[in-house]
């Protein structure tokens, strides 16, 4: 049945349509759930306040088991499912510029543009730094296509590449995903509680 | 009373989400296991399948292979042996045991050309036409009525009788100039010989060009 764009069970054009109404629910539950708070982004790093860690570990692992239902069920084909390209330096280089962007600003790309949406005056400049950055590479494009594009290594997954069998991979990721909720939320109770 | 053991149960709330995420992960992997089929749903195989669109007219198959259409990619799904004894000009030979090799992947799995079976009759063409479909693959077509109607149709055409329509008589045309282009020799054929014996097989792209040129100024 699903995925529905693809299958043509929902038209294409409805695409966008679709895209904007996820976005504006995506942005509402961020906020909602403090995350345009730089404070409260950057605790995961200081100890203080694990929400990130536990939402987004959550998310992943409630979306890997859903989806994995749904294609057992037939609901939704699995290898029609979009699988992000694979660039090894890319990744890493840009991983890392990333992570050193979250701890020293506090927030992450979706959420500080969350934090602007409520008037977040630090969010404002760490956009602006977004488009710095942006500016930055494209003007350095052809500098940076070598690792841009090259140590391509496809549109492949964690369990294609190991060659291990997706459920017990879920199953394994899980338990570790619940063992690190509970380690930090034993950090969390031994650091000295921030407010903010 | 009862807000109280609410609060109880609740103190327990995380672990009990937790359980639930691993029971529901636990889940997945006790499920038994069931083998994915590939290529298209049975449902529309079934619709193809009972479709004809897949055929194409030996007339058709003659008009290409007369124009040498570069498009039209034939394949003989009979045994060796059948095939060297006679085939299609410039068919290829993947038997139907052979069908799923890596070698014969390269020929149906491509949207360039368009792919035609053709076997004795169109049965096996037609399976091998099914395995194709089910997998997926692009631009499959089977001959109609195989190589048994392209003898009947193409080589040795009936000529019609005289209160048959004028298409009848069209096709019959059509039909006889193909198969002197495929090396059927006509006695008519053999006395015109000595005058002009290498206009046959341009006359037959001039006929059919006249009939393809009409509708086309028309439009």
């Amino acid at each position: 049945m699903g995925p529905l764009i693809p299958n043509d069970l929902i038209p294409f054009e409805w695409n966008l349509v679709i895209a904007i109404i996820i976005g504006i629910a995506f942005g509402y539950i961020l906020e909602s759930s403090g995350f345009s708070s730089s404070r409260k982004l950057a605790g995961v790093f200081y100890g203080y306040d694990f929400a990130v860690l536990k939402v987004f570990f959550t998310a992943a692992l409630v979306s890997v088991i859903g989806i994995f239902y749904m294609d057992y069920l037939g609901y939704v084909d699995f290898s029609m499912l979009y699988v992000h390209p694979f660039y090894l330096w890319g990744a890493l280089i840009g991983g890392a510029i990333m992570g050193v962007g979250f701890v020293a600003g506090g927030f992450c790309p979706g959420t500080s543009l969350c934090a602007v949406a409520i008037g977040k005056i630090d969010a404002m400049i760490y956009v602006i730094g977004i488009m710095i950055g942006v500016f930055i590479f494209s003007e350095f494009y052809s500098f940076f296509e070598p690792i841009y594009d090259g140590y391509f290594y496809g549109n492949i997954t964690l369990t294609e590449s190991l060659n291990i069998s997706p459920y017990w991979f879920i199953l394994f990721f899980t338990i570790f995903g619940i063992i690190a909720f509970a380690l930090s939320d034993m950090v969390r109770k031994k650091v000295k509680k921030v407010f903010y | 009373m009862i807000n109280r053991n609410l609060v109880k149960a609740l103190r327990y709330r995380y672990v009990l989400l937790a359980v639930g995420l691993i029971l529901l992960a636990g889940g997945l992997v006790l499920l038994p296991k069931q083998e994915k089929h590939k290529g298209i749903t049975s449902a529309e195989l079934l619709s193809n399948a009972i479709s004809p669109e897949r055929y194409m007219s030996t007339d058709e198959i003659a008009h290409k292979i007369v124009n040498q259409d570069p498009s039209i990619l034939l394949i003989d799904v009979r045994d060796s042996l059948n095939y060297q004894k006679y085939s299609l000009p410039n068919a290829l030979n993947i038997p139907l045991p052979k069908l799923l090799d890596d070698n014969s992947m390269t020929f149906l799995n491509q949207d360039q050309y368009e792919v035609v079976f053709f076997s004795n009759d169109n049965f096996d063409a037609d399976k091998a036409w099914i395995i194709s479909n089910r997998l997926g693959f692009k631009n499959i077509h089977v001959l109609k009525g195989g190589l048994n109607s392209w003898f009947k149709t193409i080589i040795n055409p009936t000529m019609p009788e005289e209160n048959m329509p004028a298409n009848a008589f069209e096709q019959y045309r059509f039909r006889k100039a193909a198969s002197m282009y495929f090396g059927v020799v006509y006695p008519e054929s053999v006395i015109q010989q000595s005058t002009e014996q290498k206009k046959v097989p341009k006359k037959v792209i001039t006929v059919k060009k006249k009939k393809k040129s009409t509708p086309e100024g028309g439009c």
